[in-house]
């Protein structure tokens, strides 16, 4: 298979690719150039037309979200999601460290399109080597008349900030962002009213994600019809995959939306295979929240579509995480429970206890002391949270029990055969030691 | 008025509301935690979900939406229809309260809160009887968070109700929440506690017992109690309260919905201000002195005596040097009635209206500060600086009596002048002076009515016993001019008699006193006490 000509990472490898000089004579600043000879309006015309679907993790398409915007708002705030918390996820990581301007032209883009005068980058906690990367490019930006007042000479003016969070995954759901973006306490909030009507300091707010923006000046440069030449119709576009686990080459890969998840893993320029012979037990495709394929299932393309064809959440962060035979279930299961344990804000009822006690089951078996009830008590517990059925404000706890469920229901013979074989009558000795 | 389906049944329901509150008002035991009418909505608690019809995206045909909607965030639109007694809405509240017990003590046996909890009643009437959690459970500390109030964060179900007070109404901000998850807690931060004159109501709000008053900490078992609905007497605002009393003794107040006077609040100052009640300085039996010759005389012959001295007084000096001081703690009733007395043996009597005691500046809430964003349109609260329930139902009949009115001063400044004085206490605190004491005892006839020992009870001719707010009824006419009846929570003490019982004696009544009977009596003389303000009453499960 020919091998993808990168776009979106076209600048990795190149020397001094983070500093502006570089950035532009590899041609970059172009189309936002071209944006701002063009009416809002039309540039998101153009970005509907391109069908670019947010790389979030949601799918949503970015023109249609900026369209909810109140056609009256004489304010309008762009908040850029680099707060790349989903296990196994660098893709937003490598964009910044490789190519921040290419994330700074997209912004302005976006703001341009949405009229807001502000950008914050609300990026997470521990990307520190990253921040100072992206605030020199910006420093950069603004000292060439690109960022600030009446850029690249143009009637049109925005900010933009760099916010660091302190390490909250629920951060990265969009009003938990905003929530923490305005000093609170980042707790999602209740919807409606949307951001797009009352968004950061209740002023109308596009979130968008760095990758999403990052398509922007590639998608006004090259046109709308270029874009959804790549990959297939619903999902269009050049996409970073991340692949990690025991494969030879671990990496953040870029593609079209029609390769598989055996391609990501054993495709020479891709994954390269597994490592030292291994083989694959499980695979979490899309970032651990959308669940969990078995070694028969990795034939599933990575779009936004076919996840839902084999009981996953969707197609998520397209980072790949690969379980080898090699490695316990059990502490896979410990380790996805114990994530959400930690993450969950603690706001809705269901998603507060329910991530705690799963991890405290998950734990339990981890130690070599569960259950076979436990499974269908995970089971049902995962049931009783999300918001699928309305349960929770936010999306956190959909991401918490995909992976386990479908971890428990997929794997379920292998787990219970772990549990049957434990050393007799350790869970009830555990248990007293428990209580 | 919205016209709306809750399970089949059509509900008028008022505009604005929530289906919540709509379902509440209307009867139907909703379970919620993190919904309380007087605070912001956060529909965290995921209790109240519902079932709404909403129209099919593709088809619109209306049908049950497969997500369940939290009924405290959806506001009733007429032709709504909603269920709560669906499978999915009940296995919700199944679920739901599995999980807050998960890492619940179940420590009810020595819970304040036992009685009077929900999540004890919840879990009974929605929940499933035994726990599936094997494991450890989460212990979260107990905290003492400020002078009168501890937080034991191991029963806390994380509703946020008392944040959400202490932040929208009390404007304070003293609460907020630390970490996070299934570790998260209810906190104060560093070196500021929990202390604000309103803190009280979060012990109130909090539905389960997690928030606790140290005053009332371990003191009664609260089926034990018995509330009975009141006036507080505090300040001028007259906020509605419910006296929780058991055997004769008073053991706390707690705030009663009284929209446009203290909706759902009160103030610490008011909610711990009635320990005087049980003071061991209470007047508990009438005095008469003849000169050194002290006596208990029967109650039943207090009216004649009293009548008899003062037609004596009246006789050798004149009616007009009787004078009455009536107390800003008396009800509207009893000195209606006192004046009926005095008006009756000396009808050119002088009525004086007695000391009304201030403390400080008027307080309202929420405090405003530099980061509550609050302004002065948003007041909530207000704790008053006129620290009695009842001057202006004093005025409004000392007014509707006519003849010579005075100011207390002015009566202080006559002193002299009178040969027999009616003075009415009954406030928690020393009212009178030295020199007021002094001038008084020289008075031919002084009789007392008056709660706590003082220097007045030696100089008085005749002490009456002056009970407690708790211990009468009446009614009080508040800041806003609502005259507002209380009920009798508890009996006086062995020895006292009801003030408005042996005033109606005196005014000539017989039978029992009662305020509404009393209250009766004067609307057919004074116009302005036809229309009494009662408190609406709140169902249980509207919490």
């Amino acid at each position: 298979m020919a091998s993808f000509e990168p776009i979106l990472l076209r600048n990795r490898g190149v020397e001094n690719s983070t500093s502006l000089e570089v950035y532009a004579s590899r041609g970059g600043y172009q189309a936002v150039r071209k944006v701002l000879q063009r009416s809002p309006a039309d540039v998101i015309e153009e970005v509907k037309s391109a069908n670019l679907r947010g790389r979030g993790g949601a799918g949503f398409p970015a023109g249609v979200k900026w369209s909810f915007l109140p056609k009256d708002r004489t304010r309008t705030l762009l908040c850029v999601n680099a707060d790349e918390s989903e296990p196994p996820t660098f893709c937003n990581r490598v964009l910044i460290e490789t190519d921040p301007h290419q994330l700074i032209e997209g912004t302005i883009i976006a703001a341009y399109a949405t009229q807001s005068q502000v950008a914050y980058v609300y990026m997470r906690g521990e990307f520190h080597e990253q921040f100072h990367i992206l605030q020199k490019a910006i420093d950069e930006a603004y000292a060439a008349g690109y960022l600030g007042k009446n850029v690249f000479g143009s009637e049109f003016s925005v900010e933009c900030y760099v916010h660091r969070g302190a390490g909250a995954y629920v951060c990265g759901e969009e009003t938990g962002l905003i929530e923490s973006l305005e000093g609170k306490r980042g707790w999602p909030r209740i919807k409606p009213p949307f951001p797009a009507v009352e968004g950061l300091f209740a002023l109308p707010t596009v979130v968008n994600n760095v990758e999403t923006l990052s398509c922007l000046p590639h998608i006004i440069e090259r046109g709308a019809d270029w874009f959804t030449g790549i990959g297939p119709a619903h999902s269009a576009g050049p996409k970073l995959f991340c692949v990690s686990g025991p494969v030879n080459k671990p990496g953040c890969y870029e593609g079209a939306m029609d390769i598989t998840v055996r391609d990501l893993i054993e495709r020479d320029d891709m994954g390269g295979g597994m490592m030292d012979g291994k083989e694959i037990r499980a695979v979490f495709p899309g970032g651990i929240s959308m669940g969990v394929l078995t070694a028969d299932e990795i034939n599933m393309k990575l779009d936004f579509d076919d996840p839902r064809n084999f009981g996953l959440l969707g197609l998520g962060t397209a980072a790949a995480v690969v379980v080898d035979t090699d490695t316990d279930l059990r502490s896979v299961l410990r380790n996805i429970a114990r994530f959400y344990g930690t993450e969950s804000c603690g706001q809705c009822t269901q998603c507060r206890e329910g991530t705690s006690w799963m991890n405290k089951i998950a734990t339990r078996i981890a130690m070599g002391a569960g259950r076979v009830e436990d499974l269908d008590i995970l089971l049902e517990t995962a049931r009783n949270m999300g918001m699928m059925p309305g349960l929770s404000i936010c999306g956190l706890p959909d991401g918490a029990t995909f992976p386990i469920e479908t971890l428990v229901k997929k794997f379920r013979p292998e787990l219970e055969a772990a549990i049957l074989a434990q050393e007799p009558g350790r869970a009830e000795a555990v248990l007293n030691v428990l209580n | 008025m919205p016209n709306v389906i809750i399970d089949n049944q059509e509900v008028d329901c008022r505009d604005g509301i929530s289906v919540l509150q709509a379902a509440l008002d209307n009867g139907r035991d909703v379970p919620h935690y993190c919904y309380h009418p007087g605070l912001s909505v956060v529909a965290s608690c995921r209790l109240c979900l519902m079932e709404m019809k909403m129209p099919h995206p593709k088809t619109h045909e209306m049908g049950w939406a497969p997500k369940l909607i939290p009924s405290c965030q959806t506001i009733v639109r007429d032709g709504m229809e909603v269920r709560f007694n669906s499978d999915p809405v009940q296995a919700n509240q199944k679920a739901c309260m599995e999980f807050f017990l998960l890492n619940h003590p179940l420590d009810c046996p020595v819970c304040d809160q036992a009685g009077e909890c929900h999540l004890q009643d919840y879990s009974y009437r929605f929940g499933r009887a035994e726990s599936r959690m094997v494991d450890q459970k989460q212990v979260n500390p107990k905290k003492d968070i400020g002078p009168s109030t501890l937080l034991y964060q191991d029963r806390c179900v994380m509703c946020t109700r008392c944040v959400r007070f202490a932040t929208e109404v009390a404007g304070t901000s003293e609460l907020c929440i630390v970490n996070r998850g299934g570790r998260a807690e209810i906190d104060v931060f560093p070196g500021k506690p929990l202390d604000n004159p309103m803190q009280g109501n979060v012990v109130d709000i909090c539905p389960v017992g997690c928030l606790l008053d140290k005053d009332f900490l371990f003191q009664r078992r609260v089926w034990e109690l018995t509330g009975s609905p009141s006036i507080c007497p505090g300040c001028d605002r007259g906020c509605a309260v419910r006296v929780d009393h058991a055997d004769e003794k008073v053991y706390r107040l707690k705030p009663r919905y009284n929209p446009g006077v203290n909706d759902w609040w009160m103030c610490d100052e008011g909610r711990f201000g009635f320990k005087y009640i049980h003071d061991a300085k209470r007047i508990t039996s009438p005095i008469v002195r003849r000169g050194l010759d002290v006596t208990t005389p029967d109650w039943r012959d207090v009216p004649d005596i009293i009548r008899f001295r003062f037609e004596q007084q009246v006789l050798e000096h004149g009616a007009d040097k009787v004078a009455v001081v009536l107390s800003p703690f008396m009800a509207c009733e009893e000195a209606w009635l006192l004046i009926k007395f005095i008006r009756g043996v000396a009808p050119e009597a002088a009525l004086v209206m007695g000391p009304v005691p201030t403390e400080g500046k008027e307080q309202t809430f929420p405090v405003r500060s530099a980061n509550s964003g609050a302004s002065e349109a948003d007041v909530r609260f207000t704790i008053s600086a006129e620290k009695c329930p009842n001057r202006r139902g004093i005025e409004m009949l000392i007014g509707g009596a006519g003849g010579t009115t005075l100011s207390f001063d002015e009566f202080n400044e006559q002193s002299g002048a009178w040969s027999a004085v009616w003075m009415v206490g009954g406030y928690p605190k020393p009212w009178v002076d030295k020199a007021t004491t002094k001038a008084v005892a020289k008075v031919n006839l002084l009789v007392l009515q008056d709660l706590l020992e003082s220097d007045l009870v030696a100089a008085a001719s005749i002490v009456l016993p002056a009970c407690a707010w708790v211990e009468r009824d009446g009614s009080f006419v508040n800041a806003s001019g609502l005259i507002q009846p209380f009920e009798r929570a508890i009996n006086p003490p062995e020895g006292a008699k009801r003030d408005g019982q042996y005033l109606f004696e005196l005014a000539g009544y017989e039978g029992l006193y009662s305020g509404e009977r009393v209250r009766g009596l004067m609307a057919a003389e004074l116009d302005s006490f036809a229309k009494i303000a009662e408190a609406p009453t709140a169902p249980a499960h509207a919490h």
